[in-house]
């Protein structure tokens, strides 16, 4: 491909059109990771759900964690996209492809632990509410039918979110491409002639998404909260789960996108359009969240040390100073103290790498935290001699190594496949249309230093 | 007027023999998992006898507690099902319909008295041991959450029988499997809806109480606690 | 794709599809014709004998039609036949009372156990080393014939033993019979946990060599020494729905339990009184209570009657039992001797139980003569609410002076040419297993030219067997049992067979009756079958409404009532040994094995609730019934008092060695509050090497360790009298697997 005069094109375009060896590698790693992930599976679902290290009474462990993990990732994405389209924050544009990518694929993987824990998956499709012959409706009390309802619903929506922007970038793509790789992208592109109409158009559905996708987004970890709340469990059953679950979902997102990104800018050669300032801010937002979600831990634990209760105490003992004490710790360094020692002070908020590594410790901390909110709850119920302890065994280690490499290898695709910063959007934040011009832009915004 | 199946259990006559252990699962086709899997938790006994120590060598006392469903009227497994297998039924019972469920454990997670258990396996019997296999009890696959259910099908055969005389159910005609075996018959099982019953006599004991009251399930056994003189 | 490509396509798949479900042809099994007719889906319930233990409880066998796989005149097949779906108490029997315990509710799967001897089988490896042939039966009983004559031949009539199992019953009789008629010395029974000290003591205090019977459902006291009668002692079915009524079955009336024990046991944990006393000191304790009785003229003194002239010390006041003098002996305080027994005395009906470990001692039969003089003292015996006996039919004479089985042995170890040709092994007696290594039992029979097994599974004792003529399974065959204890009435469980056999199994008793017939000199034993000699006891039970004495038998399950009238004749035991010498025991301290400074631990096995003594491993349900105190399953454990254990640095499931004077085992150590500290106790039941799948390689058996002292009257293993001591060897192994997360029920500090 000739090179044009515009180099944000061709910056963008180029991991799209150029493949290196590494690229086939990293896929070649990735996808051997996955399928062994895929072969756990299978094997588990030849063998028996006793593979894995559930036992009575506790049900839910590893799998549901990823679950309530990825779901909660998935909210970085469509939140991050959304609010800031909303309130027009022009250094969200090279951030809002990675961020919306990151939800949809999240949401897959996640969307995934429902079936991969069910006892009997091959049955998994009777909760779809669809006139059957079984006479019977998905009980729509339960919050697992809630549950399907709402992630089938952010999926759609998020795709969408996700779908519609790229429909300029993919007729771009058409009109730089011949072959096979001309065909596939024209057929995206859905006829896309970049008249005006069709712009006043896409731009209208955006923000008509971005403002219906907020409730959904907030409602689907409210409602993965719910399959928590819901039950009589000692530290389950808690008011404050809807609000701490969605934060924590937002806290666990942002973490992610700062990750992704860096390894973007790392990987693609992209550090002209992932700019310090945009870490900067990403990371003031993290670090809003982690005192959010420190918060809502602070009340809970607050609440029920005073409380006293019997049955929730036993749960509140296990974590901060018996069995579970080292990775309850681990978890608050790593949500509370790494962040706030990090992202704080504003010398290592603007390095990538403060972010990227109060990022990753965000990444640990939030996933031990859903291990810890399920696990020691489970292991210590009301009648003591059901008391028991729990231990991942090889099946589920490798799914969830297997759900990383995923998420990784989707990425990693969808970046050859699309270009991961929207390049109409950066293009028309650079030149904005003059009716957009407005005194607050400031060019700082546009990752611009004084 | 409906039947409402209900237990007292006499903590002062239980002797925690665990008679009504094996009566269970000899009647219900409970497997056995076998030492690998008991040692991972995967036991399976529908009725257990809890037993709890307190204070110290010489001054310990130890207390037997037999648990099983207590068909709660406010059930939580029952709403968190998404198929229904966990449904009230309206003997006042709590059902577990096998060819419904999928296997979430949600109902087993939400059950206080941790009396939900799970199919991790196919469940085998060394044969000819599955020749003992009671042919009124379905057997389990894998996948699939079980637990006591008050000996259903003891309550149906009960029901046609008395449905062919064109009578009730009379009270001590019908006995769960762990009521008939206990020497001690500190389980009474009976028909909470006939005041004259000895379940609905026992139930109203000043010893009785309810397990976990404070949870809020309404669960249909009555503890009658043991009464200890000094 | 066009229609060429497509038939193409459908042509090749339909073909190969079709090709590949032609395979060899499937193994079909023949279907017999079945020998009876069920309504499928229909339940008989028939009438039964619980095999497990000696209480002879009744039960009902639900019997329902299904397909098994059966062997039939050597041809394997299948046929539809009456299958045992479930046991119930007999709701008429008067011991059980329709109940059933766990180990009765289990005993359906000994019919139905994956490693049942189908048919006869001929050692052809080593002995012990479990390699056998299958024989026919013409062949089997020809062998057994021809060893049978051999000894006629070469006057060697007394070179023929049998050891069974204890218990009356007409299959003993019929034993016995045999072997009178033959010549044979007398047959040897063993029991691990038999109690031969108990009945001794109560013939001397009482004239009746059995065991007791208590009337606790209307006893207002109970004073339990160490006997586990809810759980494993005696008769725990009888005597729980006894316990049962005792607490609340009488209006404004609630007996009271209290247990002395330095374990607690089952029982205990129901006590409203727990003590712990110093093994071996309960008859000293029994002495105290009665020495405070008669100081404070609480009963009259001369109550005790014969019972009480058997205890040295009696006349006199017992004035070596001063309530101090028994704290500095037994740890119990003198301020509690004394009111517990004002309480035995005021709170009337009251009763003394002695049971279990106190009469494993060197000093039991002591112990057990001073309970039944306090018993006596207190107006308890004979009486509403205390102990009394069972009317008794057919059972007469007492076993000798020394059991059987260790002048067995003894005779089988002195001599350089084995006194025994011939043995006979009857099913379920396992001395290999269940007694101390220190006996040198297995090396006293492997000297035995040739042994005979009845026995329907491979066990360490029966496995050394040079031939097995496997007993028809439980149900497949008649059993009448005769319990000694647990009714007021004199009770004969009965029962047809139930099943028809599913292998090429042989009712023992009608193998002994057709060996008796065919030898050169036929023993002209009355009976042809079994089923006969049962019958012939009936014909002196009158005629009711009913029918006659027995048919209403069979239907029933059995015959109970008085005996004086219409008892059914049975023909009493062959008389051995001479009459007990009724000369006052002392209540001596007890002796144990084992040096205090090098074995600090007094070493206490106890029978568990799952195995007893280990004969019952075999069946899976009770593997994996998780121990009510321990809540282990498929585990053997070593229980130590918890401060022990942290002084010795020992944790929760740590592998530990037990080392007695006699030998040396490793288990798992298991922490239980309800032990003394100086007090380790340890499960019977596995450990053994061999005894079916379930049971074989799995575990530690105590009994092995045990130092083979006496109790010198009686010669009845000591079985609670070793000491040992205890060290730590390594962290858990993983063979402990417990079903309880929690020891306690509020657990402080979150700690479980």
């Amino acid at each position: 491909m000739s090179q044009t005069v515009d180099p944000i094109t061709d910056d963008l375009l180029r991991p799209v059109l150029r493949t290196s060896p590494r690229f086939w590698l990293t896929v070649a790693v990735l996808g051997l990771i996955v399928a062994a992930g895929a072969g756990a599976w299978i094997y588990q679902l030849y063998y028996g759900f006793g593979v894995t290290g559930i036992r009575w009474p506790i049900f839910w462990a590893v799998y549901v964690t990823n679950f309530v993990f990825w779901i909660g990732i998935s909210h970085a994405g469509t939140l991050i996209s959304a609010i800031l389209r909303l309130m027009d924050a022009e250094w969200r544009r090279p951030v809002t492809r990675c961020a919306e990518a990151i939800t949809v694929f999240a949401l897959m993987i996640g969307g995934m632990f429902p079936i991969i824990h069910l006892g009997r998956p091959w049955h998994f499709f009777w909760l779809i509410p669809y006139p059957n012959q079984r006479g019977l409706w998905p009980n729509f009390r339960s919050p697992l039918v809630w549950d399907f309802l709402a992630i089938t619903t952010y999926l759609i929506g998020s795709v969408l979110f996700l779908a519609l922007p790229m429909i300029p970038d993919f007729a771009l793509l058409r009109d730089r491409t011949t072959g096979w790789r001309r065909r596939v992208y024209g057929t995206l592109a859905l006829g896309w002639r970049g008249t005006t109409i069709e712009w006043q158009r896409l731009e209208t559905a955006m923000s008509i998404m971005a403002v219906v996708i907020l409730p959904v987004a907030v409602s689907v970890h409210t409602i993965v909260s719910f399959d928590f709340s819901m039950a009589p469990v000692p530290m389950w059953h808690s008011t404050i789960f809807g609000p701490y679950f969605v934060a924590g979902a937002i806290f666990s997102g942002v973490a992610a996108l700062i990750l992704a990104m860096a390894l973007l800018r790392r990987f693609l050669e992209l550090g002209a359009y992932l700019r310090p300032l945009h870490f900067e801010n990403l990371g003031k937002l993290l670090l809003l969240m982690s005192l959010v979600w420190s918060y809502f831990v602070f009340s809970e634990r607050l609440t029920i040390w005073y409380g006293n209760d019997p049955a929730e105490m036993a749960v509140f003992r296990t974590t901060q100073e018996g069995s579970f004490a080292p990775l309850y710790w681990t978890m608050v360094v790593c949500n509370f103290i790494v962040p706030f020692a990090l992202l704080a002070p504003k010398r290592t908020r603007t390095t990538i790498s403060g972010c990227v590594a109060a990022s990753v410790a965000v990444l640990v901390g939030m996933w031990l935290e859903r291990f810890l909110i399920i696990v020691p709850s489970l292991g210590h119920k009301h009648l003591p001699y059901s008391w028991a302890t729990y231990r991942p065994q090889p099946v589920e280690i490798v799914i969830t190594i297997a759900t990383f490499a995923a998420m990784t290898l989707f990425y990693v695709l969808f970046a050859k496949f699309v270009p991961i910063i929207s390049i109409w959007e950066l293009k028309v934040g650079r030149q904005p249309a003059p009716a957009a011009v407005d005194l607050d832009v400031r060019p700082e915004a546009m990752g611009v230093r004084r | 007027m409906a039947y409402k199946w209900g237990m007292a259990v006499d903590l002062d006559r239980c002797t925690g023999c665990e008679a009504c252990v094996i009566a269970c699962g000899a009647e219900n086709n409970i497997p056995t998992v076998g030492p690998t899997e008991a040692a991972r938790g995967r036991a399976m006994p529908w009725i257990r006898v809890e037993r709890y120590w307190e204070g110290e060598f010489p001054d310990v006392r130890l207390k037997f507690r037999p648990v099983l469903c207590q068909q709660c009227d406010n059930a939580p497994c029952e709403p968190v099902c998404p198929t229904y297998a966990s449904h009230h039924t309206e003997d006042g019972l709590n059902a577990q319909v096998y060819n419904r469920c999928i296997g979430t454990r949600y109902c087993a997670n939400a059950c206080p008295y941790t009396v939900r258990f799970f199919n991790f396996f196919n469940p085998t019997w060394d044969k000819p041991l599955h020749l003992q296999l009671n042919p009124d009890v379905s057997v389990r696959e894998v996948g699939v959450a079980e637990k006591c259910t008050f000996c259903v099908q003891r309550i149906n055969a009960a029901k046609t029988e008395a449905r062919a005389d064109g009578t009730n159910i009379k009270d001590g005609d019908l006995q769960t499997a762990c009521a008939q075996s206990c020497p001690a018959r500190a389980i009474v099982f009976g028909d909470l809806n006939d005041p004259d019953s000895e379940v609905s006599r026992l139930s109203r004991s000043p010893r009785g109480s309810l397990l976990l009251e404070e949870v809020g399930t309404k669960p249909k056994v009555t503890y009658l606690s043991r009464q200890s003189q000094a | 794709m066009d229609r060429r490509i497509f038939l193409k396509v459908t042509a090749v798949t339909g073909a190969g599809t079709t090709l590949a479900s032609c395979d060899a042809p499937v193994h079909q099994l023949v279907r017999f014709i079945p020998e009876e007719t069920h309504v499928p889906g229909v339940a008989e319930w028939k009438p039964g004998v619980c095999p497990i233990c000696q209480a002879g409880c009744g039960v009902l066998v639900r019997v329902m039609e299904g397909d098994a796989e059966v062997v039939r005149n050597g041809h394997a097949g299948v046929v539809a036949m009456g299958l045992a779906k479930k046991l119930e108490g007999n709701p008429e029997h008067p011991i059980n009372r329709g109940a059933l315990c766990a180990r009765g509710q289990a005993a359906v799967q000994l019919t139905y156990h994956p490693d049942r001897l189908t048919r006869p089988r001929k050692r052809v490896g080593a002995r012990g080393s479990g390699q056998f042939k299958d024989v026919s039966w013409e062949d089997a009983i020809a062998e057994l014939l021809s060893k049978l004559e051999a000894l006629i031949a070469a006057e060697r009539r007394s070179a023929l033993a049998f050891l069974g199992t204890p218990g009356a019953s007409a299959r003993a009789d019929l034993v016995d019979e045999f072997l009178t008629r033959f010549g044979a010395r007398p047959a040897a029974r063993f029991e691990l946990f038999d109690n031969d000290v108990l009945r001794r003591a109560n013939e001397l205090s009482f004239g009746r060599y059995q065991l007791p019977t208590f009337d606790l459902d209307q006893a207002r006291l109970v004073l339990s020494l160490g006997a586990d009668f809810l759980g494993t002692w005696n008769s725990p079915v009888s005597q729980g729905a006894a316990y049962g009524q005792m607490r609340q079955g009488r209006v404004g009336i609630r007996g009271r339990l209290i247990q002395v024990e330095p374990r607690m046991s089952q029982t205990g944990a129901n006590a409203d009184e727990w003590l712990p006393a110093r093994p071996g000191t309960e008859g000293i304790l029994a002495l105290g209570l009665a020495r405070v009785v008669m100081s404070e003229n609480l009963r009259p003194a001369a109550g005790a009657g014969r019972a009480g002239a058997l205890v040295d010390g009696w006349p006199a006041g017992l004035l070596d039992y001063t309530p101090e003098q028994v704290e500095k002996r037994t740890g119990v305080a003198a301020a509690r001797v004394e009111r517990l027994a004002r309480q035995l005395a005021n709170e009337r009906p009251s009763v003394v139980i002695i049971g279990g470990a106190p009469l494993a001692h060197t000093n039991g039969l002591a112990s057990a003569l001073a309970v039944n003089a306090l018993n006596a003292l207190l107006g308890s015996v004979g009486e509403p609410g205390g102990v009394s006996f069972m009317p008794q039919v057919g059972r007469t004479n007492p076993p000798a002076s020394r059991p059987a089985l260790q002048m067995l042995l003894a005779d089988l170890l002195s001599s350089e040419r084995s006194p025994i040709d011939v043995l006979l092994l009857d099913g379920g007696v396992n001395p290999v297993f269940g007694s101390p290594q220190a006996w040198r039992t297995r090396e006293a029979l492997l000297k035995v030219p040739f042994i005979v097994s009845f026995a329907p599974f491979l066990d360490e004792t029966s496995a050394l067997a040079d031939l097995v003529l496997p007993d028809h399974g439980f149900l497949e065959g008649w059993d009448e049992r005769r319990p000694e204890s647990g009714a007021r009435v004199a009770v004969r469980t009965v029962a047809a067979p139930a099943l028809r056999p599913l292998f090429d199994t042989r009712a023992t008793a009608d193998v002994l009756m057709e060996v008796g017939r065919r030898l050169g000199r036929p023993l002209e034993l009355p009976w042809q079958t079994f089923e006969e000699m049962l019958a012939s006891t009936f014909e002196t039970v009158p005629e009711t409404p009913e029918g006659d004495g027995w048919t209403v038998a069979k239907r029933h399950g059995g015959w109970w009532g008085a005996p004086a009238t219409s008892a059914p004749v049975v023909r009493p035991r062959a008389s051995t040994g001479e009459p007990p010498t009724p000369t006052p025991q002392r209540v001596g301290d007890p002796q144990f094995i084992g040096d205090q400074a090098a074995f600090p631990y007094h070493f206490l096995p106890y029978a568990s609730q799952a195995f007893l003594d280990g004969s019952v491993a075999h069946l899976p349900w009770l593997q994996e019934l998780p121990d009510v105190i321990s809540t282990a399953m498929w585990s053997t454990w070593v229980e130590l008092n918890p401060k022990t254990a942290a002084r010795l640095e020992i944790r929760q499931g740590d592998l530990v060695e037990v080392t007695s004077p006699h030998g040396a085992l490793r288990a798992p150590a298991l922490v239980s509050p309800g032990l003394a500290p100086d007090v380790v106790a340890m499960p019977v039941g596995q450990g053994h090497e061999q005894f079916t799948r379930y049971a074989s390689g799995r575990g530690a058996n105590p009994v092995n360790i045990l130092a083979p002292t006496a109790e010198p009257v009686t010669g009845a293993l000591a079985w609670a009298a070793t000491r040992v001591k205890i060290a730590r060897i390594s962290d858990p192994d993983g063979s402990l697997i417990m079903m309880a997360g929690s020891l306690h029920e509020h657990p402080e500090g979150g700690r479980d």
